[in-house]
């Protein structure tokens, strides 16, 4: 696999990622033979099924959420610089690109774009607010049917509220931002083994 | 194993590890390694690269090329083999070649290892509900640990970037490195080295000089020894392959450290479907299988082993010896399961053990480790229930930011990493509880009904509980004294109920007592939490009324087998003369020896009383194991079976699935415990008897409750480390070592059985140690201590510390609430001025708008073709305070949302920094009040003692 990975894709086009991503060389080559072996229909390309096979996100009640965050609107194909896209928010924060001068663009893996992956999870419309309703549907996924509607909408209540700043009842981005400001979103959204 | 570490350091959080990209983890998990532990680069890469490789060689390519990728890959991070590499690959290709593949294979089996080891750690961490590394982090106590790891990882990091990137020159860390990359390598190390020499003649100043010294000189040697060159080479390797050792034990040691937590899968399982409350009620079971192991190993280990062993054997003495009368039956199994016949004369009770001062070749200090064992059981029960209590104490002192509970459940509780659906359906079952429960809080939160009405409800419900202690209480004195005028008649008079009335009435009370309290408190409308433990607090007392009637008929029996003992000392003198009238008439040369189960004996009441405690505790087990087979077990039977044939539902209808009973078992752990430590002196089997029932206990209660019982109603949380049990044991503790401390101290042993037999109280073996085993001084000074002019300032002195310990750890405590509360109010009043402000700043906009349209149409109007240069001035004056306007994100870039009060992002900083600044001064003040609530345990517990 590793030499159809550096077979199939060509320098330039790693140099492109590389770029674009901030992934190494052999990251990219890695993380292309990973690509290829989810691609059971080997077109060079990944489908929502391709994602859906993989057993953690096949259990996982946002499962499809992630498999959509993938997906650039209205496709249902994602190639492999995509994917790489995707995947670049993951890509742990380096100390050398801390103090970079902050007039240059936010690499994908800043804490800012990391945020900005988590929000759209939950911001289905992608109007930069999570409602009330996509609260609720979010909730509905975690919980099955154990919890009446009655009191599910009580907790997405009570979430709004208290992440809410500015009485528009619903969670804006920089809201969201507020309110996972004590979490550490730079190692947790980081995958350790992609340094 | 590295992987087990990643999931663990990389407390996942979120999707963050996307399942697929942790399945890529699993495939290269030698080769992220890699990166990992920094420095190994050289050992682990080789291995990786030869995985990558290996498959290659399907590919039917030359040796010569793999040999070439394999170098360029490797120098690509390893930037040390250059010259090795580029030497070797040509000729020594196919060499090369099989030394990767014996790598390869060990690489790969370490893969698999990992494997393994990951879905078991996923299985276990999906498991606890609390798999504090993998949630995204919720309480502080999480966050902490994560810290630390954090550390550690900096750590691990740092010392990569040292050996990667030392100096800036060194580009490595984009590990894109071809040929000319390293020939740069070697170029900067030349140049470093010959900068060394020159250094000398170079005219700078003495500090600059110090300075490019000393870098350097690291820098030569980190890369020496990394380009395989000069003497560093092998120490670099030496050290590479220590320090992959060190941190792989050092992930090993941390996975043993969870695997080897008792039965903590099992709880978090319980807990995950039923809730914290009835967790804590295993936790409090496993906590107390812990303490009494520690008892059972002080009195195995220095009481029943040494007189096992060195004492003298079964049979030798009359003590030791099943007297004649008993002989016929002492191993039936009914006697033996009373603990009579064999088991009665046997290390298992006080009677069998010798009075010699000293046994075996060890000298062993029997007597004197008896009493001391006694003694320390309790010491150390009170150190570690008080110990407990003051750390319980600290946890909750400690408080956490719950501003975002909601939203913070809402967005992280899901865990990212679970694989397995079983795991996955424990996982949703406790999200839900989760919820459960914050529904709960948030209900009794927000309650505020008639405050009269609830007032009133809850002393007379106070009142009637009251009545029913009262009355209860006067039932069992009333039999109490009953029986003892029966006992005195002689038991055969009466009939089988008067015989029995003490033991009926209790456990009629003990049936009936609770299920009133239950309806009483309903009236009372507490927090469920709440509920509880004044539920539990009742029930407490009204078992202390059952344990008030077993006292005192204790302590008949002891004065009984006393007056009996008495008749018995009688009787021996006028056997013994006897024995030696009957033995002077036939020979003078001394008496006859006598077969010691044949010698008269006193009743030995010590051991009596051990007996009792052990019939006790088995019969206690086995009413609980048969209630629990009984009424959950077969009840849950009856209700899913028979509902398919029945009239009415079942399970939703009358007898239904049974609930956990918390209350109650957690009541019915703490006296048990209480019996341990009341007869622990006079049985020195009780702790072992007690941790096997306990560890029976954990095994059945976790199987009954998971598979016949349902979770409450009302699901709510309830600490792990729950300080209300603790009270009532620290109680029940103090209750039971009074009467186990009054009969040691006043009532003198029995004559012919026990270690302390032959004395006239059984602490007089201190001062016979004292005055035989120490030097003459050393009496001396014990006895100048032990004066009572001494000993009252002492614990005056004491007393006096404890009081102020006490007042100043509860100033801090108001403190700490007052600033708590003030960081509140402000935290709210930030978010309603922000509010405030928000919708301010939006009308605002809205005239702007409105003015800025108005004022260009009238210009457009005005001014055809001359435009003044004024209002052209204006008009950009307009458009940029519009631009302000409608884009505040852009401000903030700019720099001007501090002093803009539109951006609601400068009260987010105001407030941010005004926490920055109380927070390390409530820690302070906890800390310090966390001090003195320690001291105080510790100064309370010199004074129990």
């Amino acid at each position: 696999m590793g030499s159809r990975a550096s077979t199939l894709l060509r320098e330039e086009e790693i140099e492109e990622i590389k770029k674009e991503t901030g992934f190494s060389h052999s990251q990219i080559t890695r993380l292309y033979s990973r690509f290829t072996s989810l691609d059971k229909g080997e077109n060079g390309t990944l489908s929502r099924e391709d994602f859906q096979r993989i057993p953690e996100l096949a259990i996982n009640p946002l499962g499809d959420r992630i498999i959509n965050a993938f997906f650039p609107e209205g496709e249902d194909q994602v190639n492999f610089r995509g994917f790489m896209r995707t995947l670049a928010h993951f890509r742990p924060i380096e100390d050398n690109e801390k103090n970079k001068d902050p007039t240059a663009s936010e690499p994908l893996n800043s804490r800012n774009n990391k945020l900005r992956f988590a929000f759209r999870l939950y911001d289905l419309d992608r109007d930069d607010k999570i409602s009330r309703d996509e609260l609720l549907q979010v909730l509905r996924m975690m919980v099955g049917v154990n919890i009446s509607d009655e009191q599910l909408g009580s907790i997405a209540d009570r979430t709004i509220q208290e992440a809410d700043q500015n009485g528009d009842n619903s969670i804006s981005f920089n809201e969201f931002i507020k309110v996972l400001e004590k979490v550490d979103v730079e190692q947790k959204m980081s995958i350790r083994f992609l340094h | 194993m590295f992987l087990c570490y990643v999931l663990k350091t990389a407390s996942h959080p979120f999707f963050l590890h996307n399942p697929f990209l942790y399945n890529f983890a699993v495939d290269y998990g030698g080769s992220s390694q890699k990166r990992e532990t920094g420095t190994c680069h050289r050992v682990t890469r080789a291995g990786n690269s030869e995985g990558e490789r290996g498959r290659k060689v399907t590919e039917e390519k030359s040796h010569r090329d793999k040999g070439r990728r394999g170098n360029i890959k490797e120098r690509r991070k390893g930037i040390k083999e250059k010259y090795e590499v580029e030497d070797e690959c040509d000729e020594d290709a196919p060499k090369r070649m099989k030394n990767r593949d014996n790598k390869k294979t060990r690489k790969n089996e370490e893969g698999e290892k990992s494997k393994r080891k990951t879905k078991i750690k996923n299985v276990k961490e999906g498991n606890d509900g609390e798999s504090d590394d993998v949630k995204w982090g919720r309480s502080k106590k999480k966050e902490k640990a994560k810290k630390k790891k954090g550390k550690q990882e900096l750590v691990e990091e740092s010392s990569e970037s040292e050996s990667f990137s030392e100096g800036g020159e060194l580009p490595e860390k984009k590990e894109g490195f071809t040929q000319e990359e390293l020939e740069q390598l070697k170029e900067a190390v030349d140049e470093k080295r010959k900068l060394i020499i020159t250094l000398k003649g170079k005219p700078w100043p003495m500090r600059k000089k110090l300075v490019t010294l000393r870098e350097s000189q690291q820098f030569l040697e980190k890369y020496e020894g990394a380009l395989g060159k000069g003497k560093g080479k092998r120490v670099y390797a030496c050290k590479v392959i220590v320090m992959k050792k060190w941190m792989k034990f050092q992930r090993d040691l941390e996975n043993f450290k969870t695997a080897c937590i008792p039965w903590e899968m099992k709880i978090k399982d319980i807990e995950s479907h039923f809730g914290s409350s009835v967790a804590s009620y295993f936790i409090f079971l496993r906590w107390m299988y812990g303490i009494n192991l520690i008892l059972f190993g002080l009195t195995f280990g220095l009481v029943m082993m040494p007189e096992a062993l060195m004492g003298k054997p079964y049979g030798s003495m009359p003590r030791k010896t099943v007297p004649r009368g008993e002989e016929g039956g002492a191993m039936d199994f009914a006697v033996l399961w009373d603990f009579g016949g064999y088991a009665q004369y046997s290390v298992l009770f006080y009677g069998y053990y010798n009075n010699q001062r000293a046994i075996g070749w060890l000298k062993f200090r029997m007597p004197l480790s008896y009493f001391l064992v006694g003694v320390g059981t309790v010491a150390y029960s009170y150190m570690v229930v008080i110990r407990t209590m003051a750390r319980n104490a600290n946890r909750d002192g400690g408080g956490d930011d719950t501003s975002f509970n909601f939203s913070w459940k809402m967005f992280t509780s899901w865990d990212y990493l679970i694989g397995n659906p079983e795991t996955a359906d424990n996982k949703f079952a406790s999200i839900t509880t989760n919820f459960k429960e914050s529904i709960v809080e948030e209900q009794e939160s927000q309650k505020d009904d008639n405050i009269h009405l609830t007032r009133f409800l809850r002393v007379l419900a106070n009142f009637l509980v009251l009545c029913c202690l009262a009355g209860s209480g006067y039932l069992i004195y009333f039999v109490v004294r009953r029986s003892q005028k029966f006992a005195l008649d002689g038991l055969e008079n009466h009939s089988w109920w008067e015989r029995n009335e003490v033991n009926m009435v209790m456990s009629l009370l003990g049936m009936f007592c609770p299920m009133m309290f239950d309806v009483i408190s309903s009236l009372e409308n507490y927090h469920p939490r709440i509920a509880l433990q004044w539920q539990l607090g009742r029930i407490f007392a009204l078992f202390l009324g059952n344990l008030y009637t077993f006292i005192i008929a204790l302590m008949d029996e002891i004065n009984r087998k006393r007056s009996e003992e008495d008749a018995v000392k009688l009787n021996m003198t006028a056997w013994e003369a006897g024995l030696y009238n009957g033995t002077s008439v036939g020979n003078a040369s001394g008496p006859v020896p006598v077969h010691p189960a044949d010698v008269p004996r006193g009743p030995c009441w010590e051991t009596m009383v051990g007996q009792e405690f052990v019939r006790l505790i088995i019969s206690d087990t086995m009413t609980t194991y048969i209630t629990l087979l009984i009424g959950d077990f077969l009840r849950a039977l009856f209700v899913r079976f028979f509902n398919y044939c029945w009239c009415w539902d079942l399970e939703y209808g009358f007898p239904s699935y049974s609930e956990f009973d918390v209350s109650g078992n957690v009541l019915g752990l703490i006296f048990n415990q209480g019996m341990i430590w009341m007869g622990a002196f006079y049985a020195p089997c009780l702790p072992a008897l007690n941790v096997l029932r306990l560890h029976v206990s954990m095994y059945l209660q976790c199987w009954a409750v998971m598979c016949c019982n349902v979770p409450q109603e009302r699901v709510f949380k309830a600490s792990g480390s729950n300080n209300f049990y603790m009270a009532m044991l620290l109680v029940i503790l103090f209750l039971s070592t009074l009467p186990a401390i009054y009969t040691i101290v006043t009532i003198p042993p029995s004559f012919d059985c026990g270690p302390f037999s032959g004395k006239n109280r059984m602490f007089d073996v201190i001062q016979e140690t004292l005055e035989t085993d120490f030097p003459a001084w050393f009496g001396k000074v014990f006895s100048y201590a032990s004066n009572p002019g001494l000993v009252l300032p002492f614990i005056l002195v004491m007393i006096l510390a404890i009081y102020y310990l006490q007042s100043t750890s509860k100033t801090y405590k108001v403190a700490n609430l007052d600033l708590k509360k003030k960081l509140q109010t402000q935290n709210e009043e930030n978010k309603k001025k922000n509010k405030k402000a928000a919708l301010k700043a939006a009308a605002e906009l809205e005239e702007a708008k409105n003015a800025a349209t108005c004022r260009q149409e009238t210009e457009c109007g005005e001014s055809g073709q001359d435009r003044d240069i004024t209002t052209s001035r204006q008009d950009r004056d307009i458009t940029t305070s519009r631009q302000d306007r409608d884009a505040p994100s852009q401000q903030l870039s700019r720099g001007k949302a501090s002093v803009n009060p539109l951006f609601p992002g400068l009260y987010t900083e105001m407030h941010l920094t005004g926490k920055q600044i109380r927070i390390p001064h409530i820690k302070r003040r906890a800390q310090q009040f966390l001090v003195v609530v320690k001291q105080m345990h510790i100064l309370c517990a010199f004074a129990l003692l």
